[in-house]
């Protein structure tokens, strides 16, 4: 075995130059299905793991059918405030937490930026991010829940927008003056780490929004089962939908678990959808192999002669040509794998300076196992063709093969 | 004396195209041990398809081959690359050393598909380069190597496993007539003292006339011996 492996490696690197086009064939897609995949993986996890910070016991209720994603997130539709009454009064339900956001300019030493508001009646909610939601301060600390003039902000407030503002820093929100109490840690997005918090009734003022909410937080009293209580609320909601007739809102009630399966699921369907396309690079770099080794099985037909003259069997060919197929795919696997966790962490150390998204990039061991045999097995299966027409190949006839 | 290879009434036919060729017609002949056989024949009398149906390359339409008793035909294809390879050494106009292989290495390669050891294949290899005196180009591959070392190298390789009989088919033909020479005189010496048995197809009459018996082959068929005097004559 041993020997065949030997032959197999000098022939591959007597055509040197082929046998490296060939593996970075196979390389390129090895490399693509590890990066997406392990950013994937990462992203999957990230999300899940901002979910699972969140009581059991918060539910979510937005406006529109979660099934049409663009409504849900474009926040345009409004939750009416007889809705979030109706909620209120649903049994078993604590607290009741209606949230809105707006992008408003805020000025601060001069500098003039848009940035996005968040508004919550500060003081039922604000031991509800502290105790439920996970929320930890940086710096700094929370405003006090009757002076509606302080606000905490995002932790990429004073990294990325004003660079340099620390508590105690003045802002202006829509010609009125803020003091910044507190920094939070990171709570998830880019996005939501770039937010600035007000109390609900100064951000009324400021954005002249009226009643309503873009979306509620809903905290239901310990030990009631979440998805009955969605349930619960749900139709409470439908049938306030019924009485105010020709105004066609749909509501959706999301417990955690649910919010984190859509999530999931999304997430997995994009991940397959990676895994595709990167196969199909893959098969690419495969039909590659097969290519090569077809064309050597061609020019070294006189060799494949003359080694059954001096007494190879069929299964012997056979083996050296499979070789020199599944070492090319297999080095292209552990150069792929490689070059691809590489780029993932580039990729990963690029979010934490410029944060698309904080997470990191999952790399398992069976990620890598996988790069490294995946291309292996494809570069067996390619090379199975060429080899089989080698290994039959009639010696009289192949030693009189001329090109 | 010990029959090695044994022809019974063989034919040959190739199709070109619908054109039925008979390559051969009806051969039959045996080699014996010790022997030093050369088969002459011009061009197109067929003398390469009896070589590859006597090496047991190839399988003959009609007639049977016998090699050390053994029906050729009833053995399968992996069987017959095992035997082929442990009784029967090849010598080839093109040389067909592998490119990529050391003169040692290709030496040492039929003894791989025999399952001897690495170091025993690199011992023995050595002794046979030195044999045909290519002592000192044995790690060179053999583009570095003249056609008449490179045939050397293969006369070494053909005896790598011990072959019973050695065939070389115009073992002469690429090379200049001294280098020819050189060939033909350890093919000569591997007779006369290692006892080796050995045929050469051949063309040449000149090349023929090293042998101690020659079969003259036309149109698929044996045409007689040659009389030992006639090479007499001719050496």
């Amino acid at each position: 075995m041993k020997e065949y492996i030997k032959l197999a490696i000098r022939n591959l690197r007597a055509r040197r130059l082929r046998s490296y086009l060939t593996v970075l064939g196979i390389l390129i897609g090895v490399f693509l299905i590890i990066t997406l995949l392990s950013l994937g993986e990462g992203l999957k996890e990230t999300i899940m793991r901002e979910l699972r910070m969140m009581g059991k016991e918060i539910l979510y209720v937005f406006p529109g059918e979660i099934s049409n994603i663009v409504t849900m997130f474009s926040g345009k539709a409004q939750i009416e405030k007889e809705a979030i009454d109706q909620v209120k009064e649903v049994e078993g339900v604590e607290l009741v937490v209606p949230l809105n956001y707006k992008a408003e300019t805020v000025r601060f030493k001069g500098k003039a930026k848009m940035v996005l508001l968040f508004s919550y009646p500060r003081k039922e909610a604000q031991e509800l991010f502290k105790t439920d939601m996970g929320w930890k301060l940086k710096e700094g600390e929370w405003p006090n829940i009757y002076k509606e003039e302080e606000v905490i902000v995002g932790k990429l407030v004073p990294e990325d927008i004003f660079p340099g503002l620390k508590p105690g820093d003045k802002i202006e929100i829509g010609g009125r003056k803020f003091v910044v109490k507190g920094v939070l840690q990171s709570i998830g997005s880019k996005q939501e780490d770039s937010m600035i918090g007000l109390d609900e009734k100064i951000y009324k003022k400021i954005t002249g929004q009226r009643e309503g909410a873009q979306f509620l937080l809903v905290k239901i009293k310990s030990g009631l089962d979440p998805e009955r209580m969605a349930q619960k609320i749900k139709k409470a909601l439908t049938t306030i939908q019924k009485r105010k007739k020709g105004q066609e809102i749909q509501y959706s009630v999301l417990t955690n678990e649910k919010a984190g399966s859509i999530a999931g699921s999304i997430l997995t369907v994009i991940q397959v959808i990676v895994f595709a396309f990167a196969s199909i690079a893959i098969v690419v770099g495969g039909i590659g192999i097969m290519n090569t080794m077809f064309t050597s099985v061609r020019e070294r037909t006189r060799e494949i002669g003359l080694m059954k003259a001096v007494g190879a069997k069929d299964s012997e060919i056979l083996l050296i040509f499979l070789f020199e197929a599944s070492i090319m795919g297999f080095l292209g696997g552990i150069l792929g794998t490689f070059l691809g966790i590489i780029f993932a962490k580039i990729i990963e150390s690029y979010g934490q300076v410029h944060p698309i998204f904080y997470f990191k990039a999952s790399i398992t061991p069976g990620l890598i196992l996988f790069g490294f045999f995946f291309s292996f097995f494809v570069g067996l299966i390619s090379g199975y063709f060429p080899a089989k027409r080698a290994a039959t190949l009639k010696p009289a006839e192949a030693l009189r093969y001329f090109e | 004396m010990e029959t090695i290879i044994k022809l019974e009434n063989v034919w040959k036919v190739y199709y070109l195209g619908k054109v039925e060729v008979w390559a051969l017609r009806g051969i039959s002949l045996e080699i014996k041990k010790g022997t030093f056989l050369s088969i002459i024949g011009p061009s197109g009398s067929g003398k390469s398809t009896l070589l590859n149906i006597i090496g047991c390359l190839d399988f003959p339409t009609k007639g049977k081959v016998f090699l050390d008793g053994r029906d050729i035909q009833k053995l399968s294809s992996d069987e017959l690359s095992r035997i082929r390879g442990k009784k029967i050494g090849f010598i080839f106009q093109q040389f067909n050393l592998l490119p990529n292989l050391t003169a040692i290495e290709n030496v040492a390669l039929p003894m791989i598909f025999q399952g001897v050891k690495e170091k025993e294949r690199l011992k023995r290899a050595r002794e046979l380069l030195e044999l045909v005196g290519l002592k000192e180009r044995i790690s060179h591959r053999p583009q570095e190597l003249s056609g008449g070392e490179q045939q050397r190298v293969a006369i070494a390789r053909a005896l790598a496993n011990d072959p019973e009989i050695v065939i070389a088919d115009e073992p002469t033909g690429n090379l200049d007539s001294k280098s020819g020479e050189k060939i033909m005189e350890i093919l000569k010496k591997l007779h006369k003292e290692q006892k080796r048995t050995i045929l050469v197809v051949t063309h040449d009459p000149q090349i023929a006339s090293y042998s101690e018996e020659i079969l003259k082959i036309k149109d698929g068929k044996i045409m007689g011996g040659v009389s030992e005097k006639e090479i007499l004559w001719r050496k």
